[in-house]
């Protein structure tokens, strides 16, 4: 149960690093047109669109890491302390806390990019996006890294 | 959109409360992972029972009193708290982020 839990949340946070990404790289980066290629596609999409999906990603993708996070105490972070792996335990630590500071940050990464406050909070709106994109990449990265050391079920 | 003013402020509360409640271990209930069960405010883990876990408490903790902040903002003047809270909504995470990871120093350096 916690193998199929921790996939769909790895599943969840590759969409999520996504979506936070492309509205980062646009809001930094926007296309003044549309070229056709790679480049001008990754910096010319719709931003605003994102921001409901990126959210409601975010919770699903952190409810489901609440979950098997009781897995990781139980198990995981025990060989971790076994074996004196003191950097990826810290790095683990670290990401339970930003990905709190996250959750916290959502309510006004989503009251910034509504379209009445477009222009007024700009540079507002892109710091906040990067600073989530920021936590989200993280995030990603030592749960990757936590899981070559000791996942799904080994 | 009225309510919608108080969002960054409670996103500024949230990150130093939550890292005040990390910090003074400030939670609301403590979890047991191995027995399953949950316990009321700080609980040390039991003896031969795995660990506690407070984390779930931390995010009730910071919820709960950002949430309480940020409705007392709705009574402030809202254009000079828009203003600063469009700076501070950053720059307050940023700072907790910097805080924690001095917090957690211990495990990067040797």
């Amino acid at each position: 149960m916690f193998t199929f839990l921790l996939i769909i949340h790895s599943l969840a946070a590759v969409a999520l690093l996504g979506a936070l990404t492309h509205q980062a790289i646009s809001v930094w980066w926007p296309a003044r047109q549309r070229t056709g290629s790679f480049v001008s596609s990754l910096r010319s999409v719709p931003s605003m669109t994102y921001t409901n999906a990126i959210v409601g990603l975010f919770v699903f993708t952190a409810i489901l890491g609440a979950i098997v996070y009781t897995e990781y105490r139980i198990t995981v972070r025990i060989t971790l302390q076994d074996y004196r792996l003191r950097v990826p335990e810290g790095a683990f630590e670290l990401k339970e806390h930003l990905i709190a500071i996250g959750l916290g940050l959502l309510p006004a990464y989503w009251y910034y990019w509504r379209p009445a406050l477009a222009k007024e909070y700009a540079r507002t709106r892109a710091i906040v996006t990067s600073l989530l994109a920021a936590i989200v990449w993280y995030g990603f990265l030592v749960g990757h890294v936590l899981n070559n050391i000791r996942g799904f079920g080994s | 959109m009225t309510i919608g003013r108080a969002f960054p402020v409670f996103a500024i509360a949230f990150a130093l409360i939550y890292i005040a409640s990390v910090q003074y271990n400030l939670t609301v209930v403590t979890y047991h992972p191995q027995i399953a069960q949950w316990g009321w405010l700080a609980e040390a883990p039991r003896e031969g029972q795995g660990p506690a876990m407070y984390w779930y408490g931390w995010l009730i903790t910071a919820t709960l009193g950002a949430g309480v902040v940020a409705a007392l903002s709705l009574a402030l003047p809202a254009k000079p708290i828009e203003r600063i809270s469009a700076v501070l909504v950053w720059l307050v995470p940023v700072a907790m982020i910097a805080t924690i990871a001095y917090i957690l120093r211990g495990y990067f350096l040797r």
